[in-house]
């Protein structure tokens, strides 16, 4: 048996790389990317929750955490293509016209 | 409500308010009548209450300030010297209104004139008829007002407002002492009221501080009547129109200060210091401007040189204790010197505003009528023997001489000496004016200019009956009246016939000095005026106190005020609020560092906080 | 669950992770991020919840992953990328403020848990009744988010 709170710490590892991703790429997509490892190691603290205490309910908010994530990355991703499409480059720090 | 004082103040005060409101609509004529009228018929209420008085009387028309302990109604107080005060103040009005409707029948500004002048009239009856020393200052901040007005009246011409400020503001250092005298006697007395205040004069002031309140009172009269040191701004009120000066600085307002040593003498006269020092200024305040009426080429500038010198005669006559004497003097020389204004005014007119006396001339035969009122005033001025003026000046002089220490002998040497310059000077004008060879021929007058003239040389010739002294067979009607009406004791005179003799030579040496030296052998007048040249401009610039204010007073006022501005102001708060401004600015272009735009730059900022919050709740 | 199992499962997945957050060229790090996935995937299959390791595998590393395939390639971002900045101004702050973030929520959330977890098994059946029954509304909800979702995607890659 694993404790509880090993899986915890997993969870907050992984959440943090999701935040040091999202800190440091310029590429929208990285940001996005890192966006998508915080929300999975949320979920994978859902769940441990949910067999810590043996109710359902926690996996069933994983899978609206998923359905959420998988909306999120669609829009995103099509605003990316508009971006990419408006000034041909996706780095982050390129559209600064809200300068000042 | 139906006593004549109510009309007495009330009808200058309608026809004030009516001018002001209605005046610039209504044509001149009706301004002039009504502005005549109702000084006319504060004449004759005057007259009224002069005759049905019966000893003095309290009249309170309404309660006017009353709080806490303090009360001053609007009370007036109608005895001896009050009422026969506000008789000559409208009479001598009335004879300058209608003299101004001569005077200013091309102006423009009509109605403001006569607004203003029934305003004055208003606020000097006020002032001489108040019954507290509260509704008292009232008037005489109101004649105040109306001075510096008329005074600036041609305010377009640079200069003539500046006068009148002139005006203002040296009578007001004059008020300020005034103002500590009235809360003075209110603290020592418990109430403004003036006849409780002479009555309580010698129970509650004690006799150092009446020297003090006695000084304090001598320094608003100085400055309201334009006595050594606040002289220097008579001159200058030359600028307004001449029935102005005629009547505000001649004959009404510039004795007020005289009068409110009289009203409070009792309370002046408590401190034998303080009548010696009013003696003294007087006495030098009238020297002072008698040699400078001496050398004036102005001809309103030596009637105002003329007025202050006189009424140093009459703060002389106050000092000596001559309360009688002094309201004789005031009174004929309101008379002699509102006539000499007036004909000053005529001949100004006649000439095209030609006010330099050494261009006039020849005036005797071209303009007869203004010629012998004018002598009538010269004369009475110079107290020609058997003159008005002869009779009030030479009263004074006894009086000064019969007071008996050595302070007031050495006065009334130089109060004969003054008199001589006097004499002096008023006939060197008449002799430049009106004999030399003509310079200029005289235009027409309107004939209630001159005409207005002859009541008051009349006056000044035989005016004198009404105080005809004891040895000459007279009765002295003014100093019995004075004194039954309890304002002051007569004085019992001694070496009257000594006196009435210096004077009388004094006088008339003085004219045949003029004659001399004007008609008889002009030459030897020229050769001496080129060499004492020296002494004639240190005269004609009145001894250079004008420039000495200027110098002093107004320099060192202008040096601070100019420190104040550039170093204070320029340099602490301006560049303190710009320093504090450019601070702010740079705290905000500092924080706009902040606002990039990139995302990164956000994106940092949410994690940091998230950091921070997880950080806090996890260690703390 | 077998512990051992669980903890090689754990450092497989922190590895992957670390490794898709490092690399320059984005269809690696897209592939690494799939074996993150999986290997999560399989510790919550340990866990006893099977839906949600195969839901793991079909939305995230199959549907998610391959979307950002798709864009990758559309936007021709197959090369690598240019370098950042140098190496220690950029990310030895974001390194301590990982650390800060992991300590501090370690601290926050650890203590008082040392509870083994259930050990249980919930089904497909007992996952779809809890969700059909007690959560109706929230379904619904989710629908119309996936809904606007897709109509805004629609509309935004709109070619005009």
């Amino acid at each position: 048996m694993v404790p509880f709170s090993h899986i915890l710490i997993l969870a907050g590892i992984t959440f943090a790389l999701g935040v040091v991703c999202v800190a440091v790429r310029r590429n929208i997509l990285m940001i996005l990317i890192g966006v998508e490892i915080m929300l999975n190691a949320a979920g994978l603290a859902f769940v441990a929750g949910s067999m810590r205490w043996g109710m359902p309910e926690g996996q069933i908010f994983v899978l609206f955490l998923m359905a959420m994530a998988a909306s999120e990355v669609s829009v995103g991703l099509a605003l990316v293509v508009y971006l990419h499409k408006r000034k041909r480059s996706v780095d982050v720090d390129d559209f600064s016209d809200m300068k000042g | 409500m139906d006593h004549p004082v109510t009309y007495i103040l009330l009808l200058p005060l309608i026809g004030a308010f009516i001018n002001a409101v209605a005046g610039w609509k209504m044509p001149r004529r009706a301004v002039e009548t009504i502005a005549c009228a109702s000084v006319g018929g504060s004449f004759i209420a005057a007259c009224m209450a002069l005759a049905g008085m019966d000893g003095a009387a309290s009249v309170t028309l309404y309660d006017w300030l009353s709080f806490g302990g303090f009360s001053a109604p609007a009370g007036f107080y109608l005895d001896a010297l009050s009422v026969t005060m506000a008789v000559m103040v409208s009479g001598v009005s009335f004879i300058i209104h209608l003299y101004s409707v001569g005077y200013m029948r091309e102006d423009k500004g009509y109605a403001r004139y006569f607004m203003l002048l029934n305003l004055f009239v208003f606020s000097m009856l006020n002032l001489v008829l108040a019954s507290n020393l509260t509704l008292l200052f009232v008037g005489w901040e109101g004649v105040g007002f109306c001075s510096y007005a008329l005074i600036g009246f041609w305010y377009t011409v640079p200069g003539y407002a500046t006068a009148g400020r002139k005006a203002f503001i040296v009578t007001r250092i004059g008020d300020v002492a005034f103002g500590v005298a009235i809360i003075w006697l209110f603290y020592l007395a418990g109430t403004t009221d003036i006849p409780a205040i002479n009555a309580l004069a010698s129970s509650r002031i004690p006799a150092a501080t009446a020297t003090f309140i006695g000084l304090l009172l001598l320094s608003g009269a100085a400055g309201k009547s334009a006595q050594l040191p606040l002289t220097v701004w008579l001159p200058d009120a030359m600028a307004g129109p001449t029935p102005v000066s005629a009547l505000i600085h001649a004959a009404t307002m510039v004795t007020a200060g005289v009068y409110l040593l009289m009203r409070l003498f009792p309370v002046v006269s408590l401190s034998a210091t303080a009548l010696s020092v009013i003696a003294v200024v007087g006495c030098v305040t009238s020297f002072y401007a008698a040699t400078a009426a001496l050398a004036q080429h102005d001809l309103k500038k030596v009637l105002a040189y003329s007025t202050i010198s006189q009424i140093g005669y009459m703060f002389m006559g106050v000092g000596a204790g001559a309360v009688s004497s002094s309201l004789f003097h005031l009174f004929v020389h309101a008379f002699f010197k509102a006539l000499l204004f007036m004909g000053a005014g005529c001949i100004i007119q006649a000439l095209d505003e030609e006010h330099d006396i050494h261009k006039m001339g020849g005036l005797m035969i071209r303009m007869p009528l203004v010629f012998l009122c004018f002598l009538s005033g010269a004369l009475a001025l110079a107290a020609a023997p058997g003159t008005a003026g002869f009779f009030s000046k030479d009263e004074i002089l006894t009086a000064t001489l019969s007071n008996g220490s050595a302070l007031y002998v050495v006065l009334w040497a130089m109060g004969e000496l003054t008199a001589f310059i006097t004499a002096l000077y008023i006939f060197r004008v008449v002799f430049l004016v009106f004999r030399d060879e003509p310079k200029a021929s005289p235009k027409r007058l309107p004939r209630i200019m001159v005409y207005s003239l002859v009541p008051l040389a009349m006056l000044a010739l035989v005016g004198g009956l009404i105080n005809a002294p004891a040895n000459w067979g007279g009765t002295e009607r003014l100093s019995a009246y004075l004194e039954w009406g309890g304002v002051a004791p007569a004085l019992k005179f001694s070496r009257q016939w000594l006196v009435q003799g210096v004077s009388a030579s004094v006088s008339v040496c003085g004219i045949a000095m003029a004659y001399y030296m004007y008609v008889y052998n002009p030459a030897w007048r020229k050769k001496a005026a080129a060499r004492l040249s020296g002494i004639a401009g240190f005269l004609s610039a009145a001894w250079y106190l004008d420039a000495l204010y200027n110098k002093v007073v107004v320099g060192t006022y202008v040096m601070v005020s100019g420190f104040l501005w550039k170093k204070v102001d320029g340099l602490v708060i301006d560049r303190s609020l710009d320093g504090t401004a450019a601070g702010i600015a740079g705290a905000g272009t500092g924080l706009r560092s902040a606002v990039t735009g990139r995302a990164s730059t956000y994106i940092m900022s949410v994690i940091i906080g998230a950091a921070a919050m997880l950080a806090y709740f996890a260690w703390s | 669950m077998n512990a051992t199992i669980f903890y090689i499962l754990g450092a497989c997945a922190v590895s992957a992770t670390l490794l898709a957050v490092t690399r320059r060229e984005l269809v690696h790090v897209v592939v690494y991020l799939v074996m993150s996935f999986f290997s999560f995937s399989l510790i919550f299959y340990m866990m006893g919840a099977p839906l949600i390791a195969a839901l793991e595998v079909i939305v995230y590393a199959g549907a998610i992953m391959v979307l950002f395939l798709f864009i990758i390639m559309m936007l021709e971002m197959g090369k690598p990328q240019t370098p950042q900045k140098p190496f220690i101004r950029v990310w030895f702050p974001v390194i301590a403020l990982g650390l800060v973030i992991l300590i501090s929520s370690v601290a926050l959330f650890v203590p008082g848990s040392d509870i083994p977890a259930h050990g249980g098994f919930i089904s497909p059946r007992t996952f779809g009744q809890a969700l059909y029954s007690r959560h109706m509304i929230a379904v619904e909800a989710a629908s119309l988010l996936l809904l606007f979702a897709l109509v805004g995607a629609l509309y935004l890659g709109r070619r005009d």
